[in-house]
């Protein structure tokens, strides 16, 4: 993977990436009718979303993996994706009460969505807390492997809260069905502006990954000076 | 005129991601430090520890 798409390059793209949805949200996706400016942080606030939901999802597949082969490669891909799905979701809790103030009239609502999107912030940071404080080598990856399994069932409450509930939130713009929707240009906006943002996620797991690989390396190395 | 709620849910974001890559970047910095220096240590241990048969 190194030598096929190096960080570098990876990070170029990604960069470059985040600068073209930049330009389309506020230069190419036109003005929405009742919202106004207003309504261009659902550019940010959606593919945050997505992600954050997309991160959890790798969560739950990295501890499954790792219970089911005890392969350390997994449980460090699911490490690496609940930290950075935890700075998506918090992207996502600061944009979403501040797109709703101005649509709204309110900063936050405990309806369906709003609580299930909270409780998997809280669930992130759960695991990243198991990670930090049980210092049981062996242990600590089942322990938050089990965690990453029985939360991905928030992810789908999530996910299917506003298909499921009437909600104070909006329903669905993407497989929404009839009646849901954006201007083509939106859509395009909405796609780029979430691929920038997955190609930002793969950057920054690949990183978090590669800290663990060292830090287990410096593991070995203080074993070896120890012997 | 800039809409507030805009600029401040935008800054936010980059705010996050800026602090978040700091975070990386400081841990990683210091990773590579730890181990360059273990592995200073062990090749002095080494260099020694091959030398002290003939001395």
């Amino acid at each position: 993977m190194k030598k096929i798409f190096p960080s570098t390059v990876h990070l170029a793209l990604t960069l470059i990436w985040l600068v073209v949805a930049l330009y389309m949200i506020f230069l190419y996706a036109p003005q929405e009718a009742t919202m106004g400016e207003v309504q261009r942080i659902f550019y940010i606030h959606f593919s945050a979303a997505c992600t954050a939901l997309l991160a959890y999802l790798f969560v739950f597949l990295g501890s499954m993996g790792y219970l089911w082969k005890r392969s350390r490669r997994a449980d460090d891909f699911a490490y690496a994706s609940a930290e950075v799905g935890f700075v998506f979701c918090s992207c996502v809790l600061v944009t979403g009460p501040l797109w709703a103030k101005p649509a709204w009239g309110i900063w936050w609502t405990w309806d369906a969505r709003l609580t299930s999107t909270f409780i998997l912030w809280l669930l992130y940071i759960g695991y990243l807390m198991l990670r930090s404080y049980v210092n049981n080598p062996g242990r600590v990856e089942v322990l938050s492997a089990v965690v990453g399994i029985l939360g991905f069932v928030d992810a789908i409450i999530d996910y299917m809260a506003i298909r499921w509930w009437r909600t104070q939130h909006p329903q669905p713009v993407i497989a929404g069905g009839p009646g849901s929707g954006l201007d083509p240009r939106m859509w395009l906006t909405v796609f780029v502006t979430w691929g920038a943002f997955l190609c930002l996620y793969f950057y920054l797991v690949r990183q978090r990954m590669a800290l663990a690989e060292s830090r287990r390396e410096l593991i070995l190395l203080r074993r070896d000076l120890a012997s | 005129m800039v809409n507030w709620y805009l600029f401040t849910a935008y800054s936010l974001v980059w705010l996050i991601f800026v602090v978040y890559v700091w975070i990386l970047a400081k841990r990683q910095a210091r990773l590579i430090k730890e181990l360059a220096d273990l592995r200073n240590k062990l090749h002095e241990e080494g260099s020694a520890g091959s030398r002290s048969p003939q001395s």
